[in-house]
């Protein structure tokens, strides 16, 4: 319960920035937060599952065509709604993985170094195949994707305005983070340890190891989902380039830097790597990449728990020695 | 009949390029498991190295002896600094040599410029034979290619220290009780597997366009190439990259590249998936 009240006060802090920061700030900040989005789904499946995946932006990207596809009216003009849009990409994202994950982890399965090789390839061939398919756009994508727009008790409100939006998607983030929390914190948490570390003996007891490998690795690619389909709502369009591996590879920076087994650190990771990027990248230029390089190479060998895990856990040991 | 050869020609020298790149890769992955996100980039130093010297003036053959020289000092540079110290980590090998990996591409666009350099052919001839005309330097590549694969494997089959390479191969714990020095070995072939990237990305310099991005579109191929023929023998990665390469050349030719790649990684994962040992065996990743 210690690790939520500091997401607690954490999601706090994130809720009253807007109030010190101005209009500009508070847009990029609920880009960041749909990106923390995404480093949560990826903790999950990596830092709690065990399955580094190298491509977690075709679920990203996945779930944002399909939002795209759905509210713009494309499959049924009159149906246009961004709750069944919203739901529609977080079934399809999840169908897909699990599909993907019945192909990848059935039988002999495959794992570790042959797995993230595989995962980028696959997110190689579905970013290739988007830049191709003229039907969604192509290379350039679909263009006009409207705001999310909230229908309750009969009124309608659309999401123009970036202060709103920023409430709404931290809210639903907030839902996200403590949802995953609370579940790792269950026996379900205590199973997911175990298929990471040993993966033979929990066989051994009984537990199907495919079918919990499924459903995180299809939980992942549903909250994965979620955060693309939200982000086309806030930039209006999607593109090939969310689908594929420059992303995923970002994504998996953000999550490493902060700490792939801790939600939080995870999540942190996406906001302050992306913050980092917006201020410093005006400071140093083009050094700016440069240094994101370095400081992921030392901290994957200095502090393989990650660059804010490592402090948050020390703050927590400290409260239970008290 | 005639038509086909220039196909079959370029299909063949693309094999060969992939699998001097995949060499490499495999010597560093087969023999300590650390997958080499950054061995693209070693290639494009290779390239660059060669543009480097075309600038300053230096002889062609210059180039490609100065390239695996350097490209081996970045190799030695790396392993002392970075995977030395994760050699039991495997898997976080991938994430940092990927940080590396960014961070040589960024090095060499603050360097170079994001632009694409050319380096010119060094033989400028085609040779005429009947119907058809083929570069020869694009000739004179392949048969470097073959003479430094053949040389590659003479190496790991035939000499003292490739068979003590391939005793720690097998046997990690039993070869460092009889006396092999396992950490000097591992950091020696790491950098004949740098080496090998970088001479590949000199020789191919003149062919291709040499731009900061060229390194990761023979990164995937090239770790494609060895988890389809198997990270075992060293022969796997010759099955590898001719499927690999042969299947991408040839429909790129026929059909398109975009669905030529497309196929062939598809081909690819579903050879991995139902053969994880490879097409010629040989044991699983740890």
């Amino acid at each position: 319960m210690r690790n939520s009240l500091i997401g607690l006060l954490v999601f706090i802090a994130l809720a009253i920035t807007p109030l010190f920061v101005g209009q500009y700030w508070t847009g990029q900040l609920t880009n960041y937060l749909v990106y923390g989005l995404l480093a949560i789904s990826l903790s999950l499946v990596w830092g709690y599952g065990g399955i580094l995946c190298f491509g977690q932006a075709m679920f990203f990207g996945i779930g944002g065509y399909i939002m795209a596809v759905f509210t713009k009216g494309m499959i049924y003009p009159d149906l246009t709604s961004s709750y069944l849009g919203l739901l529609a990409a977080m079934a399809g994202s999840a169908m897909f993985a699990l599909a993907l994950g019945y192909f990848l982890f059935a039988g002999r399965g495959i794992s570790g170094a042959y797995l993230a090789i595989i995962t980028l390839a696959i997110a190689l061939v579905l970013e290739r195949l988007m830049n191709n398919w003229y039907a969604l756009g192509g290379y350039n994508g679909l263009l006009n994707v409207p705001p999310l727009k909230l229908v309750a008790f009969g009124l309608s409100y659309e999401l123009w305005d970036r202060l709103p939006t920023f409430y709404i998607i931290l809210g639903i983030v907030a839902v996200v983070y403590f949802g995953v929390t609370f579940l790792v914190s269950t026996p379900y948490g205590l199973l997911l340890t175990a298929i990471r570390t040993h993966p033979d003996r929990l066989s051994s007891l009984g537990y199907s190891v495919l079918n919990l490998r499924l459903s995180v690795f299809s939980l992942s690619a549903a909250i994965a989902g979620l955060a693309g389909a939200l982000f086309v709502t806030l930039d209006g369009f999607v593109s090939p380039t969310l689908i594929g591996f420059t992303l995923s590879t970002e994504a998996l920076i953000w999550v490493a830097i902060g700490g792939k087994e801790m939600l939080l650190a995870a999540f942190l990771g996406a906001i302050f790597t992306r913050t980092a990027e917006s201020w410093l990248s005006e400071i140093f230029g083009d050094y700016w990449i440069l240094i994101l390089g370095v400081v992921f190479m030392i901290s994957v060998v200095l502090l393989p728990r990650g660059l804010l895990a490592t402090p948050i856990e020390k703050l927590m040991r400290r409260r239970k020695k008290k | 009949m005639s038509e086909l050869i220039p196909i079959i020609l370029d299909a063949s020298s693309y094999i060969l390029i992939l699998v001097l790149v995949a060499l490499g890769l495999m010597i560093v992955f087969g023999m300590m498991g650390v997958i080499n996100m950054a061995h693209g980039e070693l290639f494009m130093i290779g390239a660059y190295v060669m543009v480097l010297a075309q600038d300053l003036g230096l002889p062609f053959l210059a180039g490609v002896l100065l390239a695996p020289v350097v490209v081996a000092f970045f190799g030695l540079l790396i392993e002392t600094a970075l995977i030395r110290h994760i050699y039991h980590r495997p898997l976080d090998t991938i994430l940092a040599t990927w940080g590396l990996s960014i961070a040589l591409k960024q090095l060499v666009v603050l360097t170079f410029g994001p632009e694409s350099h050319s380096v010119t052919l060094p033989i400028d001839g085609s040779l005429e034979m009947g119907a058809f005309s083929y570069p020869v330097y694009r000739l004179v590549l392949m048969l470097a290619s073959i003479l430094l694969i053949c040389g590659t494997f003479w190496l790991f089959t035939r000499t003292d220290f490739g068979l003590m390479a391939r005793a720690v191969i097998a046997r990690p714990a039993t070869a460092s009780a009889l006396g092999i020095d396992t950490r000097r070995l591992y950091r020696w072939s790491f950098v004949i597997g740098t080496a090998l990237a970088g001479l590949a990305g000199a020789l191919v310099a003149p062919i291709i366009s040499v731009d900061p991005q060229m390194g990761l579109g023979y990164l995937v191929p090239g770790f494609l190439s060895i988890l389809v023929g198997g990270a075992g023998p060293l022969a796997g990665v010759l099955a590898g990259g001719a499927v690999i390469g042969g299947v991408n050349n040839l429909l790129s030719v026929w059909i398109s590249p975009v669905a030529a790649l497309i196929t062939v990684y598809i081909i690819a994962i579903l050879i991995i998936r139902l053969k994880p040992e490879g097409l010629l065996g040989g044991r699983r990743a740890k």
